[in-house]
Parts: C-alpha cells; structure tokens; sequence
C-alpha cells in the first residue's frame, strides 16, 4: 500500500508536470507571457509532446514494452559474437562521442550501432584466480560457459598455467566448436593475431596462451604432447573444419627458414610445417590470402575454407590501416566476406569477431586508437545488423576493462580527445581551458596507469610535475594521455564490461551476470549442445 | 636499470676535443661494418654501432642492451630492443613506433645523429684520416668539434662543451662485417614478444619488470625525444 501510494503521488506529479505550458520563451531565454493548460496543446508549451530528451526517452520505453520476452530455446539459427578487446564502459562513451563529432556533431548524442540493441547488461570479468583477468580465461569464460585462470585457454580451472599434463583430459568445449559438431558453419575473424588469446579461445585448447606455435613451448610440453595454438586451428577435428579464419600472425603459421612476403621476418616454426598450404591441401574449395587485394578477389560463393592472414604480427590499427605496406582488410570487410560464406549453409553459422587492438592501443596509453578501432568494431556490427538475419542471435561484449578515464567537467561538444574546456556561469563554453590546481590545463581522457606519466624528456612544469599541453597537440592520433601512476604498459581494469544482445534470446541478457554466463545465453538461444548432439545422430 | 636509455645519456653529453683523430677506421664494406666508440669525459662508456645495410644498431657492451632498425621498408621501420644477458627481445612495429609517437628519421639513425648537426657547424678543413673533414661551431649553447668520416657518413670524434662540461665520443675499434652479422643474427635467435603483448603478460618476471618498473622508455626514446625530434644539437630542418 505504501509503495503504491508513492507511485500514484509520483504518477500524479508528472502528470501535472506535463499539462503545464511553459511560462517562459525557452528558446531565446526572454520572460514569455504566462504559461496556459497545455492539455489541449495550443497556447502553452507541453514539453512532454517537444522536449527530445522527453520524447525520446518516451519511445524508447515504449519500444520496450512491445518486445517479447519469450523466445524460446533454439529459436537462433546463427549467432555472431562480437568481443572488442579491452573495451570497457568508458572506453565505449569516449568512441561513441569520438564517433559523433567525427561526423560533425557534439557526440554525447551519438550511438554506437550496438548501443541501438534492445537488451544490454553488465558482465563480472573476474577469472578463476584474479580480480582483474586477462584474455584468456575471460574469453573462455564467454564461449566455453567455464571460468578459468589467467593465461589459460578453454582448460578447465584445475589446470596450472604452463604445465602441459596438468590441461590433459581438462579441455572443454566452445560454442564455435559445438557449432560445428552441429554441422553449422563457423568463422574467426580478429585483427589482432588468429593465435592470439581472444581468437583462440573459440578453437584451442592451451595452458599457456604464448604457446602460439612450436618454438614458443618449452621442448618439455611438446614432448607432453601438447600442441601450438597456430596448429591446432589447422589441425581443428571438429566438424568439417572452420569455415572462416581471418586476422594476423602470419609467422606463426610459416615454418623457420621462411621469409615473410609483407615484412621480411621469420617464420616460427620449428616443426617446418607451412599451416597455410596444409590448410589448402586439407580443404578442397579452400583459400589462402594474405593482402586484402587478394581478399577482396576471393570468390565467396564457391570458396568454401578461407585462411586469411593478413600480417606476420597483429593486424595494423585502423588509424594505420590505408598505409599497410601490402594492404589489408577493414574488420568490417573481413565481418561482411566472412558472413557472405556462412550464411551458404542452411544449418546456421557461429561467427566471433574480435576487434583486438582496441587493447593495445590501451596498453600504449594511446587513446585516439583505441577509440578508431573500436569505431571500426561499431562498423563491423552495422555490416553484421544490415547482413544478419532475423533468426540470428547478435552479441556484443568485452573481455576485460582498461583503466581508462573520462574526467573533468568538459562543456557539451568538447573535443572528445581535447583539453578540458568547462562552462561558464551561463552554461555556455568556458573562454579557458580548465585547469588543475596548479594552474595547469588537463585532457579530458587519461589513465590511471601506463607509459603517459611524465612524458619523459619533455616540457614539465616544475610546479605541478605536469606537461605543459598547451605545448602539445593533444587532439593528434599519436598523442599519448597522461597517467598517474608510471608503468611502461598501462594495464587492464577490473571492474564490468557491458553486453548488448538482440535476437532471438536476447532478452536473456540482463542485469549484472558472470561471464561465463553468455555462453549459456548462447546455448539457450541456438540450442548448441543439443543441436551437435542430434548431428551425431 | 636506469629508466632512461643509454644513448641518451650517451648523445646528450657530447663533449671535449676532436683531437684524438690518430684512429682512422678501415672498412672493406661500407654497408656491413661496426664501430667502437668510447665515451670519455664527465661520463664513461662504450657503445657500439653496428651497420649492415639497411639494419642499424647501437649496443652497449657495459649493460647489454641494444637498440636495433631495420629500415629495408624505409616508410615503415621495424624497430627491436634486444637484452643479451635475458637473452629477450622485444620487436616494435609501426604501429607500436605511433603509439608511442615515436618518428625517426633514418640518416639520423645511421648517422649516430650527427648528420642534421654537422649541417649546423662550420667547415673548418679536412682532418687527419683519409676522406675525414673537421668541423665545429655552437648550437644551442653547446660548442662542437666534429671528425666526421665522408665514406662511412659517421662520425669519428666527436666532443661537445657546455659551461665546464666536457665529453668526446671517440671511434676507437672497427667491427668486421662478420662480427656485425653475427651479432645480428645471435639477437634474431633471442625469445621475441611484441611491444603490444608486453601488457597482457604480466606474470613474465622479464615482462613484469618493464611494466612495473618501467626500464624500458620511449618518450625519450635513444636520439629522438617522443615528439620524433632529434635530441642535442640536431634540431634544424
């Protein structure tokens, strides 16, 4: 009864909020005449029919409540997941504004294409043994439906890191290898290596994510009869092997004693084995490209096994992509080809894209990449939104946070990579740089950690142990934030990443959930274990 | 480990007299050779520039650390910081090179970053070694005297002094083209981890070391400061 009477008294509140015009001209500020009942619209302003944050939020709401909640179990024919490195929530608010006045306006109003989803929530990144996890076992966690421990992959949490016999017989499964016991096609696309942590969580078994091909392992784990990271994707037993393999780690896959085309570097393999004309010789209709001319000219239709690698190392950040020396794809290019060749098969697809170096550029304190790959990721999944069906499941979520921040009071419209301006006693823009206490003007992104502090050799002001970024160009690609605390790689963050679904079982995401738990949405929402089961059948 | 790189220390403080110009190197191949060059003065050391065509790197015997370009794609440098006694190395990419906002400029590199500064002192006459010329003159409150060698591009000696300050880079051995491809490829062999894998590898006591303790620094980064700048005396165009 009490909380009723709240909501009622509230109800009525608004209610009377909403019936009263306006007394003054909101507009030029000017005192207007007196405000009228706004009930019938004339006269008065009803901001409840013309404010657009009113309005909008009203329609949001009212989009909401027509979703259906019901969606039964198998109800996804394919699923795409979409994992941005590093990207935490702050990284997300900063590329979205970033995203905006790239295209002209004040950004806060912007939307990534998957902040549009219906359903989001937030996800604990916690491992099996840190606060604050690294790839490996959080992408584990989100395709094997397992919590594990740091620098493990898709290994159980009984496993030591780095000791082979301690993962034997403790492996467990991923949703990309269910699909293909289910007889769906499946994709890896990432730019950052395909051997890398992320990427390899979807396909590969490992107690220690550097063992990415032979001669990273201890001679001791081979002899164990553990195996790279780069041969187990070619080697794959599952299914009729991965459709879809696109990203970097070229050198990975090329055995000691040969150059690489792009870079002239080595291979890395001890074992001689080429993994890229295995690959070719163990699918028929199959491919290897390694430049996005060659990518481009791919015939989807009939290619039906395509390896793609486009550098020795990880793939270049988008803000360096167009001056690749041999040329590579976007990871929107890489997401629309790759979704060309799933979608040939009527049992449905799993497709992960992984936009990688949103994390690196996080690590070198260089906030500008960080905020264009994760732009180039937003673009992946309106490729994905515009090309999916209805009957597919879309995730969009992060392994793990950065420390990075968005600080200060900046003025609505504020270059998002600027230094902080505030406002005035207006509200307007302040004519001058805000300042720290020692006078000192600051950026509005910065870190808690990482190679930003002290900037080295150059300008400081002797007062406040700060640069002077007057003296720089803070709004550069290359321009590197500040950090409080010096560490040569800024790190990882512990707190939540956000998840953003739609499709069929979407509405399962909700609420703050563990990790692994986005596994089992998508089991539930496409059925994997059981669909792979009757495919054995 | 000190968190600036040697050859800051090392550039910063050129200094003294180019009049130890009694070592005149003997090369047999321009493009694949090695100088010793000795560091006398307010401080002391030995640094090493190994050249094998478009690969250039300065190693410091005394602590094992090299720095180590390859310029084969000029427009895109792959760059290496190698640790002999750790026997690791760490590979930078372009990229990487961006995100630390890191330019350099090729001639300067192979040039022990004097070839921007010779431009800015005065010919004063050829010196005592074959094809050698001496210059000197002040920049930037720094007086310079410069043997510098027109077939190997590279200085000889080289000595600055600032108030009472004094310091000379002195060539004193010549690395054969063996020893330079040896060296090279000894840190080829090294355990590599890419400068962007460097933060997810937390757990390698080595790895670790650079995240927490910050011993390897860029933004001061050999002879360019981290605006792409050359440091000392090279700031002309």
């Amino acid at each position: 009864m009490k909380l009723n009477a709240i909501v009622l008294a509230m109800t009525t509140a608004l209610a009377a909020l909403a019936l009263t015009g306006c007394g003054d001209d909101g507009d030029t500020g000017a005192a207007g005449p007196a405000g009228q009942d706004g009930s019938t619209g004339e006269n008065g302003r009803d901001y409840t029919a013309v404010n657009q944050w009113f309005v909008e939020g009203q329609a949001t709401v009212s989009q909401a409540s027509q979703r259906s909640v019901s969606d039964p179990a198998g109800k996804a024919k394919n699923v795409i997941l979409f994992v941005g490195d590093g990207m935490g929530i702050s990284t997300l608010t900063a590329a979205r504004i970033y995203q905006g006045q790239q295209q002209g306006h004040s950004g806060e109003e912007n939307r990534l294409s998957f902040e549009t989803f219906p359903y989001s929530g937030l996800v604990k990144t916690y491992s099996a043994n840190q606060q604050t996890p690294d790839s490996a076992p959080t992408m584990t966690a989100i395709v094997t439906g397992v919590k594990t421990k740091d620098g493990i992959i898709g290994i159980d949490d009984q496993a030591i890191r780095g000791n082979c016999a301690s993962g034997q017989n403790q492996s467990v499964l991923s949703a990309l290898q269910l699909a293909e016991l289910a007889g769906m096609s499946t994709g890896v696309v990432s730019t950052a290596r395909l051997t890398h942590a992320t990427p390899a969580a979807t396909y590969a078994h490992a107690v220690e994510r550097n063992w990415e091909a032979d001669s990273n392992m201890p001679q001791a784990a081979i002899d164990a009869g553990c195996t790279d990271i780069a041969a187990q994707l070619i080697d794959f037993p599952y299914g009729d092997g991965i459709e879809v393999a696109l990203g970097g780690g070229r050198t990975y896959f090329m055995a000691n004693g040969t150059t690489d085309p792009e870079n002239g570097s080595n291979g890395r393999r001890n074992d001689g084995r080429d993994l890229t004309s295995e690959w070719t010789s163990k699918y028929s209709d199959s491919a290897y490209v390694w430049n996005r001319e060659q990518f481009l000219a791919v015939d989807t239709r009939n290619v039906k096994h395509l390896l793609g690698l486009f550098e020795n190392s990880h793939m270049q950040y988008e803000a360096d992509r167009q001056d690749d020396v041999a040329g590579e794809p976007s990871l929107a290019e890489m997401t629309s080809r790759a979704l060309d060749m799933l979608k040939q098969n009527d049992k449905g697809y799993f497709l992960m894209v992984e936009a990688g170096r949103i994390d690196h550029a996080h690590h070198a304190g260089n906030a500008a990449r960080a905020l264009q790959d994760t732009v180039a990721l937003s673009e992946a999944v309106r490729v994905a939104m515009e090309k999916a069906d209805d009957d597919t499941l879309i995730l969009v979520t992060a392994d793990h946070s950065h420390v990075f921040t968005i600080a200060g009071y900046p003025v609505r419209g504020n270059p998002i990579l600027g230094l902080v301006r505030g406002v005035d006693d207006n509200g307007s823009a302040s004519t001058t740089y805000s300042t720290d206490s020692n006078g000192m003007p600051y950026t509005t992104l910065g870190y808690a950690n990482g190679p930003g502090f002290g900037f080295g050799n150059d300008p400081i002001n002797s007062d406040s142990y700060r640069p002077d970024l007057n003296l720089y160009n803070v709004t550069d690609v290359n321009f590197r934030q500040e950090a409080t605390v010096p560490m040569d790689s800024e790190t990882h963050a512990g707190e939540d990443v956000a998840v953003y679904a739609r499709g069929p079982g979407a509405q399962l995401v909700t609420g703050s959930v563990e990790q692994n738990m986005l596994f089992h949405v998508m089991n539930y929402a496409a059925d994997l274990v059981n669909r792979a089961e009757a495919n054995q059948q | 480990m000190p968190r600036n790189l040697f050859l800051v220390g090392a550039l910063a403080l050129w200094c003294g007299h180019a009049s130890a110009a009694d070592f005149c190197p003997t090369v047999a191949d321009s493009q694949n050779f090695g100088l010793q060059y000795q560091l006398q003065g307010a401080q002391q050391g030995n640094l090493q520039l190994l050249r094998s065509h478009a690969q250039t790197a300065y190693y410091n015997p005394d602590n094992g650390v090299g720095e180590w370009w390859d310029f084969k794609q000029a427009s895109h440098p792959n760059f290496y910081r190698v640790f002999s006694q750790q026997q690791r190395r760490i590979d930078y990419y372009t990229g990487d090179l961006r995100t630390l906002n890191i330019h350099v400029s090729q001639t300067e590199i192979e040039s022990f970053a004097a070839n921007n500064l010779r431009q800015q002192l005065t010919l004063v006459g050829d010196g005592a070694c074959a094809d050698s010329q001496r210059y000197q003159g002040d920049y930037q409150g720094v007086h310079y005297e410069l043997l510098w060698s027109n077939s190997l591009q590279l200085p000889l000696s080289l000595s600055t002094r600032r108030n009472d300050r004094t310091q000379q880079w002195q060539a004193t051995a010549v690395l054969s083209g063996e020893q330079v491809t040896q060296q090279l490829q000894q840190w080829q062999q090294f355990t590599d981890t890419d400068y962007a894998d460097i933060g997810d590898n937390e757990t390698d006591p080595f790895l670790a070391q650079m995240i927490n303790q910050g011993f390897v620094e860029h933004s001061e980064h050999a002879v360019y400061n981290s605006q792409g700048q050359p440091l000392q005396g090279a700031h002309q165009h």
